[in-house]
């Protein structure tokens, strides 16, 4: 039976994996453009990513473009299949209301 | 770890409101740029065909020039929000579907010898159409949708109202593409 994710289930988190898993699986995220989507400040948005990549959910890529640096985000193969399961889990939940 | 279903109900909802916004945002990130160029130069273009015949060609090609250098680099930029090893390729596809686009239209317009410069521009203007629907299709749906009215509106203007055909283009088909491409952008 799939069970929630602790890491995942906060909610900024949660939207940063949701944004993330619809990409295609080599694709890779901006940044600032991950910020400006989910609303939040760079300081909220870079401790939610460390947290996540330290559960190994995501690879921070960052490399310079045109001599500027610019992070990179992608989830992982685990990160997709771990909030597949949480999305499996909340519905779930749902179901046996 | 266990909460109550109005809790994952309310999860539920805020992943896909979040996929949506990120696909949305994703596959309107150049279209939205596309329009509003595209739009500025048609409204001068065809406003300037209207009511400045002579140097009527002197501001499309100016306008054309600057529009398409304005698009690649505003393209470019949008480009760098999403990394994909797969793009490569693919923009030279498009590149090539674009020149084999403007070759075929250059070749009906040759073989059709339009009777006066409303047959050529609607013409032009349903090729354009039809890249742009190639484009949508290929890349995705919600980016096609705004090709239908434009189109549709040309194609009234050109049957219905002939003599204000080049303002209608302008106001309507242009400032049509402005509006457009900014509600894309405040939307999503």
């Amino acid at each position: 039976m799939a069970e929630l994710n602790e890491t995942i289930h906060q909610t900024v988190r949660l939207r940063i994996m949701a944004a993330l898993v619809t990409l295609e699986p080599k694709d890779e995220v901006d940044f600032t453009y991950l910020r400006d989507l989910l609303d939040v400040t760079d300081g909220n948005l870079g401790a939610h990513l460390r947290k996540l990549e330290e559960a190994g959910y995501i690879t921070v890529n960052k490399i310079f473009v045109e001599r500027k640096p610019r992070t990179y985000v992608s989830a992982t193969g685990e990160g997709r299949r771990v909030f597949q399961e949480h999305v499996t889990a909340l519905e779930t939940i749902l179901k046996s209301k | 770890m266990n909460i109550t279903p109005t809790e994952a109900e309310e999860n539920l909802a805020a992943i896909q409101t979040t996929m949506r916004k990120f696909r949305h945002s994703v596959a309107s990130g150049g279209s939205y740029i596309t329009l509003i160029v595209t739009g500025v130069v048609w409204l001068i273009g065809f406003l300037s065909t209207q009511f400045t015949p002579g140097i009527s060609a002197y501001v499309w090609t100016a306008g054309s020039i600057l529009g398409t250098i304005l698009g690649i680099i505003l393209g470019f930029r949008m480009g760098k929000r999403v990394r994909s090893p797969a793009t490569a390729p693919m923009v030279k596809r498009i590149a090539l579907f674009w020149l084999l686009l403007i070759f075929f239209a250059i070749a009906a317009i040759a073989i059709a010898r339009p009777a006066d410069g409303k047959q050529a521009t609607i013409l032009i203007v349903l090729f354009l159409m039809l890249g742009q629907s190639a484009m949508g299709l290929l890349f995705s749906f919600s980016s096609v949708w705004w090709v239908l009215p434009i189109t549709a509106l040309a194609l009234i203007g050109y049957f219905l109202f002939p003599g204000i055909f080049y303002l209608w283009m302008g106001v309507l088909g242009g400032g049509g593409m402005i509006a457009i491409g900014l509600y894309i952008h405040s939307r999503w």
